[in-house]
């Protein structure tokens, strides 16, 4: 049974989950930074704390802080949210040790799941697709050779170690391994202190596919509708809905089948995301996200699960409402709205909101920590909130979509809704299943009548 | 001093104008009450107007720059923090550096480390936040005495809540 829970995030997630809490009846814990000690989760929340100064190291990632603050109050029970603690292994430990319930999985699932190289070892071993390439860390030029000759050209040399594109190298055909082995092993070990790096086949237009997961941990596990979240910039999605448009048949119950197996070879606890690359047929492996997704609700809009509370539930022992495959109802599509300038290469906006009005309706959630009054600070991520339609057809959503960012009023700082207007009026867009590289060959203009639209990037808009 | 490593002798009749009027700037400056400083049987104090914080004395006129504030921060944090202590109707308040549970003694049944009254000086102790069993000795940055202790023995603490009140001395 857990009675009180310590959230340890802040903005629109930490609001998402007190707010489950309210709803279930479990007392809950903000935790905050003197930055957000007007901040409605500190409000909102049973009790808060002051854990630290602005800057996140010193405060939502500080874990004496976060530990101290859940003995003070005494929480039985720690979410992490998003980002933050939710995928650090020591935390959920510590936790573990000093007898608090991480609402998430075991620390060693964390550790397994969160390096590269181990999650896609784990993944193949319970039958997931990976991208073809080296089974481990490659040693030298000569092995990488080995495998452009099994698995064909172009491949990518990664680092083990690595992520954000360091020690990153694509080669075209076998003349081009020698010298770029070389720099990326010494990119990647200048970069994270570790020159190891592994190579798969590139796979040049692809999409981003993944399946939300949730489990007790005890064998009973729920697979959820695939989301579609190919819409990013700089891998940080922007638009994400489910069920993917335009997908196969066979390719969307092969990921949920792969996405089943994997959590039950690894004894899962609680909600998880796998995330695959779906490129030209074929689907691979490339992720699990051990935690809450910023997404998660195109998945609550469409199947009516509250995957919070069912979280809460696992953690509690009282097991979970769903099981098998659920069923999609209609199609949601979710907008990320940030505090950047999509006019100004997304310039980060920081100041007071001045005037606040999410829009309603059917169909219609917006998951936001905003109002009128309240204040961008520079020290956290973009996100201001997110809106999130449901309706019947994938038409209805873009309609509905349209017209839920059209009501939506933020003033007094620049933010991506013009940027979602023009998506949505995009041909490529509308008719559904664009690749990842959709928004970098793509700019936001202004049509005659001062309307966002879409330009493909270096030529002037139409 | 001089080259030969002894101290030169006192000017008995001369004031040093230039020092005191870097003294004055430097009062200016940085916002303290009053500066003394004492070399050989020379003694000049300078003091602000109206009292701003405790005394400092310098070892040389040529010692700048002045320290501001000592910070008590026990933890290795070290982001610009809102200031640990401050001014509050002439009061200094100290404030808890972490969160945590506040201690007024080093162990169960010890004696407090300071009791309303009592006169502290910089770098003593004054209680303990414990964290994680960590046990965070959180020191006074100013002397003067203890007006009032705001949070009771053994209860939790925030990061930045107010745990002394102290009149610092003029």
């Amino acid at each position: 049974m857990i009675g009180k829970i310590l959230v340890a995030n802040r903005g629109e997630v930490a609001l998402r989950i007190i707010r489950a809490c309210r709803e279930i009846g479990i007392r809950s814990v903000a935790v905050y930074s003197t930055a957000d000690a007007d901040s409605l989760h500190r409000l909102l929340a049973d009790e808060a704390i002051c854990i630290g100064p602005p800057q996140a190291t010193s405060s939502y990632l500080n874990i004496p802080a976060v530990i101290s603050a859940a003995e003070l109050s005494a929480a039985d029970a720690i979410h992490p949210g998003y980002g933050f603690l939710a995928e650090n292994a020591r935390f959920a430990e510590i936790c573990e040790a000093c007898n608090i319930k991480f609402i998430g999985p075991t620390s060693s699932v964390i550790a397994r799941m969160g390096d590269k190289a181990s999650a896609r070892r784990v993944a193949a071993a319970a039958g997931v697709p990976v991208t073809p390439g080296s089974d481990d860390v490659c040693r030298n030029a000569a092995e990488v050779k080995r495998v452009g000759a099994e698995v064909g050209y172009p491949l990518v040399i990664k680092a083990s170690a690595g992520g954000g594109g360091k020690g990153m190298r694509v080669v075209s055909f076998e003349g081009e391994v020698d010298a770029a082995y070389v720099s990326a092993s010494r990119e990647a070990g200048a970069a994270f202190g570790d020159g190891s790096v592994y190579v798969e086949r590139y796979l040049s237009e692809l999409r981003h596919v993944e399946v939300q997961v949730l489990s007790d941990g005890r064998g009973r596990t729920a697979i959820f509708p695939e989301r579609d979240c190919s819409v990013q910039r700089r891998y940080q999605k922007l638009v994400e809905e489910s069920p993917a448009p335009d997908l196969p048949e066979a390719a969307r119950e092969g990921m949920k089948d792969a996405a089943a197996a994997l959590v039950d070879s690894l004894g899962y606890e609680g909600a998880g995301t796998v995330e695959f690359v779906y490129s030209g047929g074929e689907f691979y492996f490339i992720e699990m996200n051990t935690r809450l997704q910023v997404e998660h609700p195109v998945t609550e809009v469409v199947t009516g699960v509250d995957l919070v509370a069912e979280q809460i539930s696992v953690a509690s022992r009282e097991g979970l409402s769903v099981a098998g495959s659920v069923p999609a109802r209609g199609h949601g599509m979710e907008f990320r709205i940030n505090a950047e300038d999509p006019r100004r290469n997304f310039l980060p906006q920081t100041g007071p909101v001045e005037f606040y009005n999410p829009p309603g309706g059917p169909g219609v959630r917006v998951d936001s920590h905003l109002y009128a009054g309240f204040k961008v600070v520079p020290y956290y991520d973009s996100l201001l909130a997110k809106l999130i339609v449901h309706a019947q057809t994938r038409d209805a959503v873009l309609r509905r979509g349209a017209r839920a960012l059209d009501e939506f009023a933020v003033a007094g700082l620049e933010t991506t809704l013009p940027l979602h207007l023009a998506i949505l009026e995009d041909e490529d867009f509308r008719r559904g299943g664009v690749p990842t590289t959709f928004l970098s060959e793509r700019e936001l203009k202004s049509d005659g009548r001062g309307l966002p639209r879409l330009a493909a990037t270096g030529r002037p808009s139409a | 001093m001089k080259d030969d490593g002894t101290l030169p002798e006192p000017e008995k009749a001369e004031l040093p104008i230039d020092d005191v009027g870097r003294l004055v700037d430097l009062l200016a400056e940085s916002g303290i009450g009053q500066i003394r400083v004492k070399q050989g049987d020379l003694e000049i104090t300078v003091k602000a107007k109206t009292e701003v914080l405790p005394a400092r004395t310098l070892a040389e006129p040529s010692a700048a720059p002045v320290v501001t504030q000592p910070t008590v921060t026990p933890s290795a944090e070290t982001v610009p923090e809102p200031g640990p202590a401050e001014r509050n109707g002439g009061l200094h308040l100290v404030r808890s550096p972490v969160v945590g549970t506040f201690y007024r003694a080093p162990a169960p049944g010890e004696e407090y480390y300071v009791e309303v009254g009592d006169h502290v000086g910089v770098g003593q102790t004054l209680c303990i936040v414990e964290a994680m069993k960590l046990m965070n000795e959180i020191l006074a940055d100013v002397s003067g005495e203890v007006v009032e202790v705001l949070v009771e023995n053994s209860k939790g603490v925030e990061y930045d809540q107010p745990l002394f009140r102290i009149r610092p001395e003029g």
